[in-house]
């Protein structure tokens, strides 16, 4: 997986494309203390887990993968703990 | 490993076991007041036997059906105002567990308690909570209220339950995950597929079209109805999905609960119901009706999950391609229900998204429903 930086709070999670349409996101920190639109979201008494997306990241993964730096990728095992560089 | 398998290596599965241990969270018993009927209830769930019973102010105690006296089962017992009694020798026992009389005796044992489990009613549901270290919930650890839950804006529960032998509860989950089988086993088209796993919930974003070829209740026999369903396990064993059916213009909201409880390690109570939005001007007898249809087109489907998981293998290195979904991932997450609290790891709770690809698997599911339509249709003609 790639590690992608959200240019609207800096924070770090790592990104793996099987395609287009594919996304898969892997978070390294608890969602709400990382990400601001989420602790707002929060506040309002929508938790993360029930949001689907952060827009701000998704913004800036779609920039990192016009960019070029997130290479398409394949299933590929073992697959169960999503590491970086794979 | 990797793609280093020789071309024609034989990939073997592995079965792995079902865990001995039950999962750590909030368990749905059924409809709240079907255990109100002034009787007890006996239950077998998490490897013991319990009894629930109502006190006189009608709340709901769960308690280990087996009497520390002599062995009686407490659940062939009668309710005696805020006790059970025993049916060997009439003692009594109350919701938290404790020896309150022994009638024909001078002294009553105090000190030995029986075990017990907490309770909590939501929504006109029993839970009760399950932790091997015997810890209570976290205050976040809980169930949502439906809004507007006990209002004429829903109908009541449409209920259904069903007895799973010969599989662990882990196959029900696995299929939050399964965008495929939505297909092949539920009839549906899913167009958008994303899940969420963060801290104890993981959940299924959907929307979706009926087939063809094949029309179930579960479209409410509406033509072209788009399905947006938002669905979310709390904890191991419960999940609530507000499903919008939407066809001309018309869009009616419905929650669905599909949860189960562990019996053994391999078996299980697969539960399901339905509560669906009375629209203004649709009368009560057209939502209960609406309630059943959907219901009834339900059961079919779940039926079919439970013809898949009687038959199937166990499988702990599924094989993927990259329209399923993250089975590992998930079962990542799952394990957390299965650790102690202290070993539980971040990696199993850290927030993970998956949005899979449906767009290719949409093009050819729909010329498969269309072929076999016009198939019938010529058939009939
Ligand atoms: S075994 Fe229950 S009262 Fe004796
Ligand atoms: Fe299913």
């Amino acid at each position: 997986m790639q590690p992608i930086t959200c240019h609207e709070c800096g924070t770090r999670v790592l990104v793996e494309k099987y395609s287009e349409i594919h996304t898969s996101v892997q978070w390294l920190e608890d969602a709400e203390a990382a990400c601001p639109e989420f602790a707002r979201l929060a506040e309002q008494g929508t938790h993360s887990a029930f949001v689907s997306t952060c827009m701000a990241l998704r913004r800036s993964i779609g920039a990192a993968v016009r960019e070029g730096r997130v290479p398409e990728s394949r299933f590929s095992e073992p697959a169960p703990l999503p590491t970086e560089g794979r | 490993m990797g793609d280093m398998v020789a071309e024609d290596e034989v990939r073997l599965i592995e079965a792995g076991s079902n865990p001995t241990r039950f999962a750590r969270g909030w368990h749905c018993m059924g409809l709240a007041d079907s255990f109100r009927d002034g009787r007890p209830h006996e239950i077998k769930v998490f490897g013991q036997t319990a009894v629930v019973f109502a006190d006189s102010s009608g709340k709901l105690h769960m308690i280990d059906a087996f009497c520390r006296h002599m062995g009686g089962n407490l659940a062939k017992g009668t309710i005696k105002g805020d006790e059970i009694a025993c049916p060997f020798h009439d003692w009594r026992w109350n919701g938290e567990g404790r020896c309150t009389n022994v009638p024909y005796a001078r002294r009553t044992p105090l000190r030995a308690r029986t075990t017990t489990w907490l309770t909590l009613e939501r929504n006109g549901l029993l839970f009760a909570w399950n932790d091997p270290q015997g810890n209570p919930p976290p205050p976040h650890v809980t169930i949502p209220e439906i809004e507007d839950y006990g209002t004429d804006r829903w109908s009541s529960w449409s209920w259904k339950s069903y007895l799973v032998e010969g599989a662990h509860c882990r196959e029900i989950v696995d299929n939050v995950v399964d965008m495929a089988h939505f297909f092949y086993v539920h009839y549906q088209i899913p167009h958008y597929f994303k899940n969420v796993f963060e801290g104890h919930v993981a959940t299924q974003h959907m929307r979706s079209t009926g087939r063809e070829d094949i029309k179930t209740g579960v479209q409410m026999d509406l033509p072209e109805a788009v399905t947006r369903s938002e669905a979310s396990y709390y904890g191991p064993s419960f999940m609530l999905d507000t499903i919008w059916t939407e066809s001309g213009g018309e869009t009616i909201e419905a929650k669905l609960v599909n949860c189960h409880y562990p019996i053994s390690p391999d078996s299980f109570l697969l539960q399901y119901g339905i509560i669906v939005e009375r629209k203004p001007g649709t009368g009560v007898e057209q939502a209960e009706e609406m309630a059943r249809t959907f219901t009834d087109g339900l059961e079919v489907q779940f039926l079919q999950d439970v013809e898949i998981w009687k038959h199937k293998s166990r499988i702990e290195n599924p094989l993927l391609t990259e329209e399923d979904g993250p089975v590992y991932q998930l079962r990542r997450w799952y394990q957390q229900f299965y650790v102690d609290v202290e070993d539980v790891t971040p990696e199993m709770v850290q927030r993970f998204e998956f949005e899979v690809d449906c767009e290719a698997a949409v093009a050819k599911w729909q010329a498969e429903s269309r072929e076999n339509a016009a198939r019938e249709n010529s058939a009939q003609a």
